[in-house]
C-alpha cells in the first residue's frame, strides 16, 4: 500500500517540481516503486524537469476521464526503473480534475508503488486542494523569505483542515518543512530568515534544508534529478531529506557559510 | 514582594455551572450519530448551545486524537458546544484535550427540565436569554488565513498565532505563544475585555471596536509579555511583570 506525499507551498517559485523531481528520483534510487503526478494542469513542467517530455501521449487528465488506460500515461524513466511519471495535460485547466477521478487513479497506483509523490501547483485553488486531499504525507516547501513562510503556513493550515484526512477526523497529514534557496552567505548578512526563524514560526519538524546551488538549474535544463549529480551540495541534501522521509534518522549538516579562498577573492568570483 | 496599590487586573474565582451530560454507551458510530439526531429532533432546541459534557466510561474507541475531533466536529456541527469529558481513559483524556476539551472530575447528578418533547416555552426563553459563557480553548498552531471565533465567551490559544491569522473573542484572548496575527477582544462592545499574550508581534490588536496597528503598538512592547486594555476610551498597552 502506497503512501502519498504532497509537495506542496501556496508560493510559486519555490521549488516544488524540482523537489518533487528530486524526492521521486531518491526513493527510487532507495529501491523504493515511486510514481510522481503532476497536478499543476496548464502548466505541464514535471515531465521536462525529469527528462521525458519526448515520451508523453496521454497524461493524467486522459486518464480521469476515461480517454487512456493508466498504464498507456505512465511513463517510465529510463535511468531509474523504479520511477515513473504521470503527467499532466498542458492544454486543459485545473477543473478538469475531480475529486472521484484524481481517487480512482490514486487507488490504481496504491498496490503497485510504495510511494505516490503529487507535485502541487502554486496556489490554494482547486489544483492545490486536489493535490494535498488524499495525501498521508506533506513536504511543505519554503524558501528563506518571509511571503513564501506566510503563504507555507497558510497551506499548512489547509492540510488539517481540507484533506480527507482531516474531514475524516484520522490522523492528520504528517507535515515537514523543506527550506530550499537557503544560502548561508545571505543568511549571516540578515538578507535571508535563519532556519531556526522558519521553524520558530511554521513550528513543524525539518525535513531538510536545500542550499542555493548553480548545479539545480543545471539539472532542471538538462532534464536530470538534481539527486543523480553526485558532486552536487542540493543533490546531496535531497537524499538525506528523502531518506528523512522514509523514517531513517539523519543528522542535518551544518550549513555555514562558503569560505571563499584568497585566490577566488582576488579573481572576485566564487568557485 | 513590594506592594504597589494598583487594582489587580483580574480576579480568579471558582464558579460552578450545570451542563448537559452525554454518555456514550459505545462507538461514536453511526448508530450513534443516527440516535442522536432523533433525540435532537424531538427537541430541537433544547440542545442548542448549551454545554455538553461527553461521559466515556461506556465509550468505546475514540482514544486518538483524530477520533475524538471528528466527534467533536460531529456534535459542533449538530450545534451541540461540547467543553469537556468525563470518565476516560488516560488515552481518551489526552485526545480529549488535543481536541480543545476539558478532561473534568466529580459533577452531582441535577434534574434535566425539559427534556421531553414538550419543551416548556418559558424554559427555552431562559436558555436562549442567558447568555452562558463558553471559553473556546485552542491548542494547536493558529495558521495564516484561519480564523477562530469564540462568540460566547473567552478564547484560549496554547501556541503561536501565524501573521494573516485572526482571533475574534466576545470575551479577553490570551495566547500562550506568540501573537502575530490580529486580535480582537470584546467584539460584543465589552470593554472590560483584555488581551494577554507571551509575544507581542501583532498586526493588529483590538478591544471593543478601539484598535492599534503594529505601527501604533511600537518598538517597546514588540516580543514582550504584554496585557492590552481598555481606560476611557483608549487602547493601553502594559507589560506584564
Amino acid at each position: 500500500m502506497a503512501r502519498i506525499i504532497v509537495v506542496t507551498s501556496g508560493k510559486g517559485g519555490v521549488g516544488k517540481t524540482t523537489s518533487t523531481a528530486a524526492i521521486g528520483a531518491g526513493l527510487a534510487m532507495s529501491g523504493k516503486k515511486t510514481v510522481v503526478i503532476d497536478f499543476d494542469v496548464g502548466l505541464r513542467n514535471l515531465d521536462m524537469i525529469l527528462g521525458c517530455e519526448r515520451r508523453v501521449v496521454f497524461d493524467f487528465i486522459n486518464v480521469i476521464h476515461g480517454e487512456a488506460k493508466l498504464h498507456q500515461a505512465l511513463v517510465k524513466d529510463k535511468r531509474l526503473e523504479n520511477l515513473a511519471v504521470l503527467p499532466t495535460s498542458q492544454t486543459r485547466d485545473k477543473d478538469a480534475l475531480t475529486r472521484d477521478g484524481v481517487e480512482k487513479v490514486l487507488d490504481q497506483l496504491r498496490d503497485e508503488y510504495d510511494y505516490i509523490v503529487c507535485d502541487s501547483p502554486a496556489g490554494i485553488e482547486r489544483g492545490a486542494h486536489m493535490a494535498m486531499y488524499y495525501a498521508d504525507d506533506a513536504v511543505v516547501v519554503s524558501n528563506p523569505e518571509v511571503s513564501s513562510v506566510r503563504d507555507s503556513d497558510r497551506i499548512l493550515g489547509l492540510l488539517s483542515s481540507k484533506t480527507r484526512r482531516a474531514e475524516r477526523g484520522e490522523e492528520p497529514v504528517k507535515a515537514q518543512l523543506l527550506l530550499a534557496r537557503y544560502d548561508p552567505a545571505r543568511v549571516e548578512k540578515g538578507e535571508m530568515l535563519k532556519v531556526d526563524d522558519v521553524l520558530e514560526i511554521l513550528a513543524i519538524p525539518l525535513l531538510g534544508v536545500i542550499p542555493e546551488s548553480q548545479s539545480v538549474l543545471k539539472a532542471s535544463n538538462l532534464g536530470m534529478p538534481v539527486v543523480l549529480d553526485e558532486s552536487s551540495n542540493a543533490g546531496k541534501a535531497y537524499l538525506d531529506a528523502v531518506k528523512r522521509l522514509m523514517g531513517e534518522q539523519i543528522e542535518h549538516r551544518v550549513l555555514a557559510p562558503e569560505r571563499r579562498s584568497f585566490f577566488q577573492r582576488l579573481l572576485g568570483r566564487t568557485a | 514582594m513590594q506592594h504597589t496599590g494598583r487594582v489587580m487586573p483580574f480576579q480568579i474565582r471558582g464558579r460552578s455551572f450545570t451542563a448537559i451530560v452525554l454518555e456514550l454507551t459505545g462507538a461514536a458510530d453511526g448508530e450513534f450519530y443516527a440516535a442522536l439526531d432523533e433525540k435532537l429532533k424531538q427537541a430541537p432546541h433544547f440542545f442548542m448551545n448549551a454545554p455538553f459534557v461527553l461521559d466515556l466510561d461506556k465509550a468505546t474507541g475514540i482514544a486518538r486524537s483524530g477520533d475524538m475531533m471528528g466527534l467533536v466536529r460531529e456534535l459542533r456541527s449538530r450545534k451541540l458546544s461540547v467543553i469537556g469529558v468525563q470518565n476516560g481513559t488516560f488515552e481518551q483524556n489526552t485526545a480529549a484535550l488535543s481536541a480543545g476539551l476539558a478532561p473534568l472530575q466529580g459533577g452531582r447528578e441535577v434534574r434535566v427540565e425539559g427534556e421531553n418533547a414538550e419543551v416548556d416555552e418559558a424554559f427555552e426563553e431562559e436558555i436562549s436569554g442567558s447568555e452562558e459563557a463558553a471559553a473556546v480553548l485552542v491548542t494547536e498552531p493558529v495558521r495564516s488565513g484561519q480564523r477562530i471565533f469564540a462568540d460566547r465567551g473567552d478564547l484560549v490559544v496554547v501556541s503561536s498565532v501565524s501573521s494573516g491569522a485572526e482571533l475574534i473573542a466576545q470575551g479577553n484572548i490570551h495566547v500562550y505563544g506568540s501573537l502575530r496575527g490580529r486580535a480582537l477582544a470584546g467584539v460584543n462592545g465589552d470593554a472590560r475585555a483584555r488581551i494577554f499574550c507571551q509575544s507581542l508581534e501583532a498586526e493588529l490588536i483590538a478591544i471593543a471596536g478601539l484598535y492599534k496597528t503594529s505601527d501604533d503598538l511600537g518598538p517597546d512592547f514588540e516580543r514582550k509579555r504584554v496585557q492590552a486594555y481598555l481606560e476611557d476610551d483608549v487602547l493601553r498597552v502594559e507589560l506584564l511583570k
